[in-house]
């Protein structure tokens, strides 16, 4: 009795499930009894979620209006967006004079330029453009969001900034056009390939000093009228204080996080309880304390704005919650490439920036870009300390006599903004973290 | 000395080590820290020093003082007595101190409840319910809280029905209510022999944890299981009650009534207690239905595979296989969640709740004008219950290194 | 590196890069702000009538001109200003660090205003006082019927104290309900979440003017608070106090001897009246006591107007204005039964 089976057995159709719509439906929605009242629920949820809020936001609202009673005039139940679309400036630019607006604009458009090389393939070096970003771009926009007198230190900052800005760029082209880097073609239109590497770096330094020079020189002619940070406000604020509080979060972050994991027991203790104090108390209080005590700290006569003691608790609070980040990124880091800096012969120092920072950095970017997302949903905060940043704007609307008393439509625009803004970067850092440890795994 | 092939003592070659006093790494390391010490000592005095010309300069109170002092504006919510113009700075602070910790108990209590729902959801073989969970969570993670708080407050606990019209919950028992100026229930009024059946509770407590223990040993020895859920349950309630019946009833019920404006009698919770403990409750649960997710995705298929394979039945496959080890992924984010639950309900300050920041750091400060003493009380505050959250982080983590090896 | 040189490091970056750090010298406030070329002036975070930004990013109201015409004072332009608003817990403390030259907003001047916190009140330019609003559909007519009623109220004010010493004096057991955020305050009053809503007179009035249905809500007669409002300067700076505490008197004055905006020059060239011509530098040198220019007076009417078009501007009936009727009210001028007094121009 043989139990082979001689004939071929037909093959079957793919399954119902995989290959019409009916089957997905059943397979994923209505598989079973509690499946199907799940998903009426759900249906149910959504339906009515989004019908109110279409009929509200969209279908009954007022789009073009003079001032709230109008609004009332026109539709009684719907949103009034009338009035945040007026306020469009003020939720963006704060109370920068309007015909300066360009400058807000430039300074975003450079970072742009500024950090679009990280994302290209072809371009080398990235990390230090990287850098550079954090370095010396905050200078420039500094300048340009500020404006007035230029001090001698900031004019050698932003010429740093502006030659940094431009050999960026030119690197980048190059590297996009023809995979070189920018010293490379410097050095092989200059025929000197051949010369000693002495002798190229050198011409390299010589080429970039009379750049520097030549910046120099022409920036000095170049002021824009100043603009006080009390005329500071809106998404613009919002993002200038995070993004100052996560740049220079990271220089103070690490330095934390080397204490907290130092050998020597006073830096370490040091370290720890700093970290530890403020990342056990919530910002506000932080926020407080420094616009309460910080002008006390200060000796007699010494002023500080409130912009700036804000922003340096914001700085203080966020170095600290950034620490436990590179703290993470360096428990990542196997113990052999601690020994094998080591053995090299490399100092403390040498290997903690040639070894082991580098590829901790990269395992943290993607909490780097969540602490951000973190940053700039916590600085609503300083809306509570008088500061006009989005949420603050957002809020003065109501008070403004024309649109008295509007308040939904804004904080609703701005949570809608805050969504996009705060959703496009999570994703992206999802990616980078797919990406990252795909990279890992060859 | 080392002893070479052909037996002869051979001189190892030492390195000269010569004492540099600059270049010796302890020498080095004590001098970097006397450093670091002087420079932070040196700071702080600077910074303590200027504060207190300061502070002399311009006139302004210190010293703790203020504590004792009473204190003229009311509050509307509270939990232990106090009367303005009578209670103290000192009363203002506990009260707010108090009502933190109960908003903060219970939004952890609810939120690691609907977190890992939430995660498990997120998970769904329902595409529309893993997708409508997904929504929920991404929606929630990426607006400021200080945002949501507000929408929790202004578009749903303003909308309850008046006092007038409130819904009462007990369905016609007239014991709970819900209205926009918050939730009234009864409250047990104990009387005198009510100790018996407090008693009678702790000693039900204890006895669950006897009788586990009693449970688990006979099972390693003997392999018969215990259905130790159903007799601790049953233990935790029926030996209180039965204490409760035999001292006679002793258990008033304070029932609210509507009087003039406003319930009196029962227990009240605020409106804006409700829309923040909501609020809180949503936020970090979204954050922990992450956690959770991934805790649970952390543990490989083999491990159920395996579980299946030597014959434990699914449930006890989860329960005593994924579960322990999806546990060790989810605690550490779980409980620093929960610290910033504590941080976070500080934002009670957009709807008024009266928390420890609204009630001391913000009206009694005005109040008073004692800044540096207030701000500092108030950091102390949350340091210390933040740091005690940490501390029990701490000893999970300790106990499950330890079981790990 | 240690962590706290770090803090220095940034602190001293941070405050470089936006050239916000001064050191002041035994300069006089005058002589600074002179050097600086522009008044630093404090307000709040938006409050109707008193001080509002419009769509263009402009600050506008009552106390928003004051400060307008402090510089106008100094400067002869309104423009040489920049307006800075701070939440009101450091409200004073800002003013007392010397972030700002002076204070302009809607502070009640108390005695421990005036002694405890390093400042001066200059010279009142509103007298408003706390009320109750209630619905008209609830039948209350009077602030003695709200006997343990909730009541909405705004939190970091005096306006809570006044509050619950009224409660209290009346042994009232009114309930309050506080909030940071007087849209979510006016919200919950109108779904009915509090009974009343108390607030300075101007306040509700600035509310009810919001709500969907003014006409369904009244502002009880009774005042439970006397809340005079004037701009505070540091102690210790006699000249500057006597500056922004005469711009406000000329303001006064300026309306008392019908001196306005449209009519100022035609007065400095034509008018025959003494304390006018005394007033726009005509004719003697009042102007030397407080270190200004001979035209100082001049050009605070000519670039913000009188006290009385400042009012009917923001606080009346204007286009950007609350709608609290002056006449009859205390802030009707001393010859019309109101509390507006300026000393003279001699």
């Amino acid at each position: 009795m043989s139990m082979v089976k001689h004939e071929k057995t037909a093959p079957r159709d793919a399954p119902l499930s995989e290959t019409t719509f009916i089957g997905w439906l059943q397979k994923n929605l209505f598989s079973s009894w509690i499946n199907t009242i799940l998903t009426i629920i759900s249906i149910y949820i959504i339906y009515s979620v989004s019908k109110s809020l279409l009929i509200w936001g969209v279908l009954d609202a007022v789009w073009v209006a003079e001032n709230r009673r109008e609004c009332f005039a026109i539709s009684k139940h719907g949103a009034c967006w009338a009035g945040v679309l007026i306020w469009f400036d003020n939720i963006f630019y704060g109370r920068f004079p309007r015909d300066q607006i360009w400058r807000v604009n430039l300074g975003g458009l450079l970072l742009v330029l500024w950090m679009a090389p990280l994302w290209l393939p072809r371009v080398k070096d990235k990390i230090f453009i990287g850098l550079s970003t954090v370095f010396l771009y905050p200078f420039l926009a500094g300048y340009l969001f500020a404006g007035g007198d230029k001090g001698i230190f900031m004019q050698v900052m932003t010429t740093g900034a502006i030659v940094c800005l431009i050999g960026n760029t030119v690197h980048s082209i190059l590297g996009m056009t023809s995979g070189r880097s920018l010293p490379e073609y410097l050095i092989a239109v200059l025929g000197k390939e051949k010369a000693s590497d002495g002798n190229q770096r050198n011409t390299l330094l010589a080429i970039l000093a009379v750049a520097y020079v030549v910046v120099y020189a022409l920036q000095m002619g170049w002021t824009v009228m100043a603009v006080p940070w009390s005329k500071w406000g809106g998404m613009h604020l919002t993002l200038v204080i995070s993004g100052i509080g996560i740049t220079s979060a990271l220089p103070g972050g690490i330095i934390l996080a080397l204490g907290r994991r130092s050998r020597l027991p006073v830096i370490r203790v040091l370290s720890v309880s700093f970290i530890e104090i403020f990342r056990s108390v919530p910002l506000i209080t932080v926020l407080f304390m420094a616009t309460t005590m910080f002008p006390l700290f200060m000796p007699e006569g010494f002023v500080l704005n409130k912009l700036v003691q804000v922003i340096i608790a914001v700085c203080l609070f966020s170095a600290c919650y950034m620490a436990e980040t590179v703290r993470a990124g360096l428990q990542a880091i196997p113990k052999g490439q601690y020994e094998a800096a080591h053995t090299i012969g490399l100092g403390y120092w040498g290997m903690m920036a040639f070894v082991v920072m580098p590829q901790a950095l990269k395992h943290m970017i993607p909490n780097i870009v969540g602490s951000f997302i973190g940053l700039l949903k916590d600085t609503t905060l300083v809306s509570i300390i008088g500061l006009f940043d989005l949420l603050g704007m957002l809020r003065a609307i109501s008070q403004d006599i024309p649109w008295r008393g509007l308040h939904h439509e804004p904080l609703i625009f701005g949570a809608a903004l805050f969504f996009v803004i705060c959703f496009a970067m999570s994703k992206y850092s999802r990616h980078l973290e797919v990406k990252l440890s795909a990279g890992e795994k060859h | 000395m080392a002893i070479d092939g052909a037996g002869k003592t051979v001189a190892t070659l030492k390195p000269k080590e010569k004492f540099d006093f600059f270049h010796d790494e302890r020498v080095r390391s004590v001098a970097y820290q006397i450093l670091t010490a002087c420079v932070v000592g040196w700071l702080a005095w600077y910074l303590i020093s200027n504060t207190a010309h300061n502070l002399q300069v311009r006139g302004m109170n210190t010293g703790f003082g203020f504590l004792s002092a009473t204190a003229g504006f009311d509050t509307d919510f509270k939990l232990i007595e106090y009367k303005p113009g009578v209670g103290t700075y000192g009363r203002i602070f506990l009260i707010g101190c108090l009502n933190t910790l109960l908003v903060s108990f219970f939004a952890i209590i609810f939120s690691t409840v609907l977190g890992f729902a939430v995660g498990v959801l997120r998970l769904s073989s329902n595409w529309l319910v893993a997708r409508l969970a997904l929504a929920y969570v991404e929606i929630v993670r990426n607006t400021p809280l200080l945002l949501q708080i507000i929408f929790w407050y202004v578009g749903v606990f303003a909308l309850l029905p008046r006092v007038k019209n409130s819904l009462d919950l007990s369905a016609g028992a007239e014991v709970a209510f819900l209205n926009n100026r918050g939730l009234y229930t009864a409250w047990p009024v104990p009387d005198d022999l009510f100790w018996m059946t407090i008693v009678a509770f702790l000693a039900a407590v204890v006895g669950v944890f006897v009788l586990r223990r009693w449970a688990h040993k006979r099972q390693d020895e003997t392999g018969k299981q215990f259905p130790i859920w159903s007799a601790s349950i049953a233990l935790l309630i029926v030996l209180p009650y039965l204490v409760y019946l035999a001292s006679g009833s002793t258990l008033n019920w304070d029932v609210p009534t509507l009087q003039g404006f406003n319930f009196a009698g029962g227990a009240a919770l605020p409106p804006a207690f409700l829309a923040l403990l909501v609020a809180l409750v949503s936020y970090h649960a979204a954050h922990l239905a992450e956690a959770v997710r991934a805790g649970i995705l952390s543990v490989e298929k083999g491990q159920t595979e395996a579980a299946l394979a030597i014959g434990l039945r699914p449930k006890k496959a989860i329960s005593l296989i994924i579960i322990p080890q999806a546990m060790r992924a989810i605690v550490p984010p779980m409980i620093s969640l929960w610290m910033n639950v504590v941080k976070n309900s500080s934002l009670a300050i957009a709807i008024g709740y009266s928390d420890v920041v609204a009630l001391f750091m913000q009206t009694a400060l005005n109040q008073a004008g004692y800044a540096v003493e207030m701000v500092g009380m108030t950091m102390a505050f949350y340091m210390f219950i933040s740091l005690s959250i940490s501390g029990v982080l701490n000893i999970y983590n300790k106990r499950v290194q330890l079981e790990e090896r | 590196m240690k962590p706290n040189s770090f803090v220095l490091s940034v602190a001293a970056v941070v405050a470089m890069s936006f050239a916000g750090a001064t050191v002041a010298t035994a300069k006089t406030t005058l002589e600074i702000v002179k050097e600086r070329g522009h008044l630093r002036c404090q307000v709040g975070p938006a409050s109707p009538g008193f001080y509002n930004l419009d769509a263009k990013g402009n600050w506008y109201g009552s106390d928003v001109s004051i400060c307008q015409a402090v510089a106008a004072a100094i400067f002869g332009s309104k423009t040489k200003l920049e307006i800075q608003s701070v939440s009101s817990q450091v409200r004073f403390t800002a003013l007392a660090n010397g972030e700002s030259d002076m204070l302009s907003r809607t502070a009640t001047w108390t005695l421990l205003r005036d002694t405890q916190l390093g400042l001066d009140f200059t010279a009142v330019n509103f007298y408003d006082g706390q009320g109750f609003m209630v619905p008209k559909d609830s039948g209350i007519t009077s602030a003695m019927q709200l006997k343990g009623a909730t009541v909405c109220v705004l939190t970091g004010t005096t306006t809570e104290l006044n509050l619950a010493d009224f409660s209290r004096v009346n042994n009232m057991n009114i309930k309050p309900v506080t909030f940071e955020d007087s849209n979510v305050r006016n919200d919950t009053y109108l779904q009915g979440g509090c009974d009343a809503l108390t607030n300075d007179k101007s306040g509700l009035a600035s509310n009810k003017a919001a709500f969907p249905n003014p006409g369904d809500h009244i502002v009880l007669p009774e005042t439970i608070s006397k809340e005079p409002l004037a701009p505070a300067v540091r102690q210790g700076d006699a000249q500057w106090f006597d500056i922004v505490k005469w711009t406000v008197y000329t303001l006064i004055n300026a309306e008392e001897l019908g001196v306005n905006k449209a009519n100022v020059d035609k007065m400095r060239s034509t008018s025959t009246n003494a304390s006018v011509r005394r007033m726009l530098g005509v004719e003697g040198n009042l102007n030397e006591g407080l270190g200004l220019s001979k035209d100082w007076a001049y050009n605070i009417i000519k670039e913000v107007g009188n006290y009385g078009e400042i009012y009917e501007a923001y606080m009346g009936g204007g286009k950007l204005g609350i709608g609290i009727s002056r006449a009859g009210s205390a802030n009707d001028l001393w010859t019309k039964g109101g509390l507006m007094y300026a000393p003279p121009f001699r």
